[in-house]
């Protein structure tokens, strides 16, 4: 009887601490230097890319995640897998962490455990440099003959769905495609008339091909990005923990504003 | 008067396409070699190339020996032995690599891991998905596809062996064993050579597919160098000019191979 009773006042009292930590700053779980395997494809400006001048993977998400790992107590041990196959490899506890620009949705968190959101994508429509048929989304949804590029499950293609069109996952005027490249090829050879994408990549592409494309109307889209975990993990909680610290304390800020505006892709 | 057929000129008898082909090659070396972007392009996609050439060099000669213990079955005098390799053999044509490449990655791996583990367990030994990677497990996908293929043309080059070569060991009374080892397997090898360098070449090209699963070969560090340049078509320019230098030299080398073969014969 007094061992529940004990157990009881203990649980009161951690509870107490719990609800004073959350307030604290700098009262994050320390992990104790363990290292975590983290996991992406380096294949999306401006959140994982290799920089072509040095040849290292650099990126919001990385400095992100470093600097989650840095207040954790914990190193990362970076791998690289492809986006096909991350989730899948996450899932199966090959990677403790993933991350790629990643879409939080309901089909996925069945699979894996999301952290809370990181960021909240904006998408803008490029399109090529010639384009006078449409200015706008609503002007592109009204014409049942104009074509959109997207990947398959990736935010592009859900805010093409959700934001532009009617809705309809299987709409077919959402041409799929591999690869962010080829959207944007099969885009400059006509055989779709959009692509989206945040503003970084659009820029990206705008330099690399000089008065081949254009973007047009404002930002599109409320996707959420998170961190993909293996279900159960138990670095679910100081991960969220760390966000959000570094959401309070402006750091987000300056990774974003590191990241969408003041690096330029196609130097 | 009899009609003597005058010997062709030195002009009809060049290789043209040879000569095409090296201009060719002297041409994307010399962009790589001037040219500011391609050379970046060319050094970011170089470790690559080691890697591309191991999983293919791995792969190619253990998908060659279990080939042979395919073929070796499927031309066995034991029935089971020669069912069961035919319905190995017909299956795994069937599949595309890259689906299977997914099948191993997968479902074939997690499997073994578990298999593993339940082997070791009364050892106290524990192993995890993760010590076993991804381009091993691509290397396991490429050697179970080629191994149908190669066992074909191992199969047909025993077959090919005449008969009466056989008949003619046995009555001599070798042994089965003797039999394959001193009269089938070196004519067997004339027959077999090429179509097995044929097949390396192939499989050079397949290995491209491993870029699935994220292993750093040529094709998937293209794919990085693109995305964060945007610069497709100069990225796949040099993509394709390694693929080649790659593929060709080999294919000429095949060329050789049966020049000589054949020289023997003779």
């Amino acid at each position: 009887m007094s061992s529940l009773l004990k157990l009881l006042a203990t649980a009161a009292a951690s509870l107490a601490f719990g609800a004073v930590t959350v307030q604290a700053q700098d009262a994050l779980p320390d992990l104790d230097g363990r290292t975590i395997v983290a996991v992406t494809e380096n294949a999306y400006v401006p959140l994982n890319f290799v920089d072509p001048k040095t040849g290292e993977g650099v990126g919001l998400e990385y400095d992100l995640f470093n600097e989650i790992a840095k207040r954790l107590n914990a190193k990362v041990d970076w791998q690289l897998s492809s986006w096909d196959v991350m989730i899948q490899a996450v899932r199966d506890g090959q990677f403790e962490v993933g991350m790629d620009g990643i879409t939080i949705n309901e089909e996925r968190a069945e699979l894996i455990d999301f952290s809370d959101p990181y960021l909240t994508s904006e998408q803008y429509m490029l399109v090529r440099a010639d384009e006078a048929r449409f200015t706008d989304a609503e002007g592109f949804a009204a014409d049942p003959d104009l074509l959109i590029g997207a990947q398959a499950g990736t935010t592009n293609f859900y805010v093409a769905v959700y934001n532009v069109l009617d809705g309809e996952e299987t709409n077919p005027r959402i041409k799929l495609f591999d690869t962010f490249g080829t959207s944007v090829s099969a885009l400059q050879a006509g055989d779709v008339d959009t692509v989206l994408m945040d503003q970084t990549s659009a820029n990206g592409y705008i330099g690399a091909n000089p008065g081949a494309f254009k973007v047009i109307g404002g930002p599109l889209g409320a996707e959420d990005f998170g961190f993909i975990l293996t279900q159960g993990s138990d670095l679910l909680d100081p991960i969220n923990a760390a966000i959000a610290a570094i959401k309070a304390d402006g750091t987000m800020d300056k990774l974003q504003q590191k990241w969408f505006y003041e690096y330029n892709a196609a130097q | 008067m009899t009609y003597k057929p005058r010997p062709p000129s030195i002009l009809a008898r060049l290789p043209w396409w040879l000569l095409a082909i090296v201009l060719l090659f002297v041409l994307g070396l010399w962009l790589i070699r001037t040219n500011q972007g391609y050379n970046t392009i060319f050094k970011a996609l170089s470790g690559g190339i080691i890697t591309t050439l191991w999983v293919t060099g791995v792969a190619f000669a253990a998908a060659t020996a279990l080939g042979l213990l395919v073929a070796l079955a499927r031309t066995s005098g034991n029935r089971l032995l020669r069912e069961l390799a035919t319905f190995y053999v017909e299956i795994i044509r069937g599949i595309p690599v890259l689906v299977f490449l997914f099948y191993v990655a997968f479902v074939g791996a997690p499997a073994l891991v578990a298999t593993l583990n339940w082997l070791l367990e009364p050892f106290g030994g524990a192993i995890t998905i993760r010590q076993f990677d991804f381009a091993w497990r691509a290397i396991v996908a490429l050697t179970i596809c080629y191994s149908a293929f190669i066992a074909e043309i191992f199969r047909a080059g025993i077959e090919a062996v005449n008969r009466g070569q056989v008949e003619a060991a046995w009555a001599l009374g070798l042994s089965r064993r003797q039999c394959f080892r001193l009269v089938i397997a070196p004519q067997a090898l004339r027959t077999i050579l090429p179509p097995l360098g044929n097949d390396f070449v192939s499989m050079v090209k397949d290995s491209a597919l491993v870029s699935a699963l994220g292993v750093q070969d040529i094709t998937q560090l293209g794919k990085v160098y693109s995305s964060s340049t945007f610069l497709f078509f100069e990225t796949y320019n040099v993509v394709a000019f390694l693929y080649l230098t790659m593929t060709v030299s080999l294919s000429l080398l095949i060329r050789l191979l049966e020049y000589y073969l054949r020289r023997e014969r003779r």
